[in-house]
């Protein structure tokens, strides 16, 4: 009954940190052009019912004297199905449904967790698939939001507001078109930083 | 000697035994109705149970409340539990509290990880860890590992949490333990107190309570409940029950005789005459237990009420013959030679009990012994100087005919009684094995509600089910842990066969000596391990200068103080070690916790090839229920004896086989009846009511033998049958009260006498008729 405490510590701070790795994002344009807001961006991005894409991710880390590269694809279905999918260069997938992350990787190995219990976790997702679904309430639960860029070129960035969340990422910058996400950069507290680049298939 | 001075005499041995009783020091554990462990491995395990680690844990649930308004007292209470000083540790969960396991891992990680060999650290041994790391790097684990690749490229500390990971765990919600459902916080305490020091656990249990109190309040939730379970806290309630238990039987039954009593023979003098042999036999038994066994257990007091319930008889019997005429009348010869043997049959009974391998039974059996000798005694010999010569009491006048009228038209019932018992023979014989009951657990008294609790928050908490154990015993503390080490390589390699799914050794939390002097020999000089990582970093893309930490952290474990038991205090894993390792008075105790145990023949067989006799594996509950089907084997072979040896008195004071079988033949229909009669609907048996089984004989034969002996030839058939009737009654009344009892050992017992008894004698009656007719 006693069993099971050390590990779970860092199996938490594990999946948060996990996450974080995942997506990845920018390239941003500004270019202020004042009759685009953020509810408008949201009205656009809110349209999309479903949308799916590949990704190149360059992982930029201290530790290592040259990016690591991953491809993919993405893929969203409205209201709440997000779900990432690693091709190389190792298969790995990460899918959330409703409450549910799913976690499997090459071996097969499967973890299932309830968004619920880590906020961590929790804000991270809704970075992306509340953006995705146009929902700025759900957004600003988590973050500060601010918007720069015009129609055509837009970026939100994104600033975390609870303490543990900032500890780890410093922020979030989503970078699209109209209402398409084009880029997710991650930068991380420690200095490390991902950036994916998204081009949606059959577009 | 003169009336005056036995009664003088009676007075002096009664105020001794009552100096003897309130001098005794009264128990509740319940451990003395559990049998005594034969074998070494499984005392230990009984001392575990009672003393060890396991016995100090409180298993918590919060629930009656909104999620947020749950974790918010959870987190309270186990703030509050943290400070309180009757609690050695408290945790929900929550990440803050978890984070010294993580430090403590962290740090220690080249003294704690099996990972740590010399061929780990050279430059091929590195370049393959390197190798993996950039794999790592690449997938989803990324983040985590880049942040502590530099101290740890080897990934000690991954490996390290990997192995203290098992399967299933507490959910979390908010931030804390809790059931799967989402409607209940779970939090885990350990009292500083031992499990069998009642008064401290009650102590603890009660400031839980307040404290509970006081945070649910405080966080709006005052509808909240708290529900607490654990061994200590079952002691609590077990103690409180029992207490309560005793003075409602005993008090029930003193008002329900005393009613008897007055009713049929509306004389308060009686009702006092008769209860004065029952109070100083009680008193006497309590002292003889008391200075027997060096404490008188509280069941034993509960016992006092079928004292009560047949040890009026004498009384009553004194009162109805002409005894108090004087022994010169035969008649009051026949009678206390009849009330002789009936004593005498009845310590047959009580008697075997004496032999009892638990020392609970042998209380029980001692105490009635004492108990019903002294009233006798005090019958016999004192209470003929308390009442007027000649005195006699008058029952009910309308009781007198009625009873014999039964007792006339008893015969006629005679062959329906033998179908009856051929029936009930048939039933029995047709339930077979089915009959008992052999879990060991059904004898604890634990309310089945407080058992489904524990079984809930257990699985809420996500303990593994300790069903498999290896134990071994060794005289000191490294002893055990080498041990350990030795029984966790075989188990290993069994794991990786699929014969267990997983273990836990007190070694993985705290190595050996030895072993961490052979990780600290197996890290190289900084020197040679800077080599050997620029080698391996030969052609991969990492940045060599980063592993600074790794190079500083290998240099410091080289030559670090080797870690202590004590280094993990404040930590869950102090817990977990203290639940694995205990030391005790031979010396030191490893207890290695299997989980998914699929092969138990393959465990024992690795375990007997590491060929240390200090080494067990216990099958904790095939062990339990042996051991109870070893006991109730030695409780039929003991009631066997009883039943012989009763039979043999009546044989030798009757002198006539005839007339013994006579009085033994009611018995034994009474019992197939009654033994059928508690096995309806599926019911089993345990070991108590093969020992009440045992009492029905001995008891029940006071009755058979009186009706075979009093033949109502002579002297006057209306009072004697009310006597043997109100006595009959009043035995059941004793007994009976018994069954109202939460204890298994009291309410079997009473169940099976209360009705065996009284079936004795309306069976006498029924069997009768060829006797005297």
């Amino acid at each position: 009954m006693i069993s099971g405490m050390g590990r779970r510590t860092s199996r938490k701070a594990w999946i948060q940190l996990l996450v974080v790795l995942t997506l990845a994002a920018p390239l941003a344009c500004a270019g202020a052009e004042p009759s685009w807001s953020l509810d408008q961006l949201m009205i656009e991005l809110g349209r999309v019912q479903h949308a799916k894409a590949r990704f190149v991710e360059r992982k930029y880390l201290k530790l290592l004297t040259q990016p690591l590269e991953l491809t993919g694809t993405l893929e969203y279905r409205a209201p709440d199905h997000l779900e990432r999918r690693t091709l190389t260069p190792k298969p790995e997938s990460f899918v959330v449904d409703g409450d549910v992350l799913t976690l499997e990787n090459a071996r097969g190995q499967r973890r299932t967790l309830a968004l619920q219990d880590n906020a961590v976790l929790w804000a991270f997702v809704e970075s992306i698939r509340s953006t995705l679904k146009g929902d700025l309430g759900a957004l600003r639960r988590f973050y500060d939001v601010s918007l720069e860029g015009g129609e055509k070129s837009w970026q939100l960035s994104l600033n975390p507001k609870q303490p543990r969340m900032s500890a780890i990422i410093s922020m979030i910058l989503i970078g699209g078109t109209d209402g398409k996400i084009g880029t997710i950069e991650i930068r991380e507290a420690k200095g490390d930083r991902s950036v994916m680049t998204v081009h949606e298939e059959g577009a | 000697m003169t009336g005056r001075t036995r009664v003088v005499l009676w007075i002096v041995f009664l105020a001794a035994c009552a100096a003897v009783a309130s001098q005794a020091h009264f128990t509740t554990d319940l451990s003395a109705f559990l049998p005594r462990s034969p074998t070494p491995s499984q005392r230990i395990l009984v001392d575990q149970l009672r003393a060890g680690v396991v016995s100090q844990v409180i298993l918590i649930g919060v629930q009656g409340a909104p999620q947020d308004k749950l974790a918010q007292v959870s987190n309270a209470l186990v703030e509050r539990l943290a400070q309180a000083p009757e609690f050695a540790y408290a945790s929900n969960g929550a990440q803050e509290r978890m984070e010294a396991d993580g430090k403590f891992l962290l740090r220690n990680r080249y003294l704690l990880s099996p990972g740590v060999t010399a061929e780990r650290f050279t430059a091929s041994g590195l370049r393959t860890a390197l190798q993996d790391d950039l794999d790592l790097l690449a997938s989803s684990m990324g983040t985590l590992v880049s942040g502590l690749l530099p101290r740890d490229p080897t990934g000690e500390f991954l490996r390290l949490l990997e192995t203290f990971q098992l399967a299933g765990g507490p959910e979390r919600r908010e931030g804390v333990w809790f059931s799967g459902d989402g409607t209940r916080a779970v939090l885990i305490a350990q009292t500083r107190a031992k499990g069998f020091d009642i008064d401290a656990q009650e102590h603890a249990l009660q400031r839980l309570r307040e404290l509970f109190g006081d945070v649910s309040k405080e966080h709006g939730a005052p509808a909240a409940q708290l529900i607490a379970v654990g061994p200590g806290v079952f002691a609590v309630g077990t103690r409180a029950a029992i207490k309560k238990d005793v003075s409602r039987i005993s008090a029930l039954a003193v008002v329900l005789v005393s009613c008897l009593l007055l009713i049929v023979y509306r004389s308060p003098r009686v009702l006092l005459l008769t209860l004065l042999p029952v109070v100083t036999g009680a008193i006497a038994g309590i002292a003889a237990v008391s200075l027997a066994f060096g404490s008188v257990h509280g069941i034993t007091l509960g016992f006092g009420a079928t004292l009560l319930g047949e040890g009026v008889d004498y009384a009553i019997y004194l009162f109805t013959s002409a005894a108090s005429k004087g022994v010169s009348d035969p008649a009051v010869g026949r009678l206390w030679r009849t009330l002789r043997l009936g004593v005498l049959t009845s310590v047959c009974g009580f008697g075997v009990m004496l032999l009892s391998d638990f020392s609970g039974l042998a209380q029980l059996g001692l105490f009635s012994i004492v108990g019903l000798v002294i009233a006798f005694a005090v019958t016999r010999l004192v209470l003929p100087q308390l009442v007027p010569a000649g005195y006699r009491a008058q029952p009910l006048i309308m009781l007198g005919p009625s009873l014999l009228k039964l007792v006339e038209a008893a015969p006629r019932l005679r062959y329906p009684l033998i179908v009856l018992v051929l029936l009930c023979a048939g039933w029995l014989v047709s339930r077979g094995g089915n009959l008992w009951d052999d879990r060991l657990e059904n004898l604890s008294p634990v309310a089945e509600a407080d058992k489904q609790w524990y079984a809930r928050l257990q699985s809420d908490l996500g303990a593994p089910d300790a069903r498999y154990l290896v134990v071994a015993a060794e005289s000191t503390q490294q002893g055990a842990l080498d041990a350990a080490e030795q029984i966790g390589q075989a188990l290993e390699t069994l794991q990786s066969s699929g014969a267990v799914a997983g273990f836990e050794s007190p070694a993985r939390i705290l190595p050996s000596d030895r072993a961490q002097r052979r990780r600290q020999a197996a890290l190289p000089d900084t020197g040679v391990l800077q080599r050997n990582l620029a080698e391996a970093a030969r052609g991969l893309p990492f940045r060599v200068e980063q592993f600074q930490p790794f190079l500083d952290d290998t240099a410091s474990a080289k030559v670090a103080p080797l870690l202590r038991g004590a280094d993990l205090d404040g930590t869950g894993l102090k817990v977990r070690l203290d639940s694995l390792l205990a030391e005790r008075q031979e010396g030191w105790l490893a207890m290695l916790s299997l989980r998914g145990v699929r092969d138990a023949d393959a465990v024992a067989a690795a375990l007997h090839r590491l060929d240390r006799s200090s080494i067990h594996l216990l099958d904790l509950k095939r062990e339990a229920d042996d051991l109870y089907r070893g006991y109730r084997h030695q409780a039929l072979i003991f009631a066997l004896i009883g039943v012989a040896a009763i039979a043999a008195l009546l044989l030798v004071s009757l002198h006539s086989p005839r007339r013994t079988w006579d009085v033994l033949a009611p018995l034994v229909a009474s019992l197939l009846v009654t033994t059928a009669a508690l096995t309806i609907g599926g019911r089993q048996l345990s070991m108590f009511h093969l020992v009440g089984m045992l009492l029905v004989v001995g008891v029940g034969s006071n009755y058979t033998l009186f009706f075979e002996r009093q033949s109502f030839a002579g002297g006057d058939p209306q009072r004697t049958v009310t006597a043997l009737a109100v006595c009959n009654v009043s035995t059941a009344i004793g007994f009976g009260m018994l069954a109202l009892a939460r204890a298994p050992v009291l309410s079997a017992i009473g169940t099976t006498v209360a009705l065996g008894a009284f079936l004795s004698l309306a069976f006498s009656a029924i069997l009768a008729g060829r006797l005297h007719r």
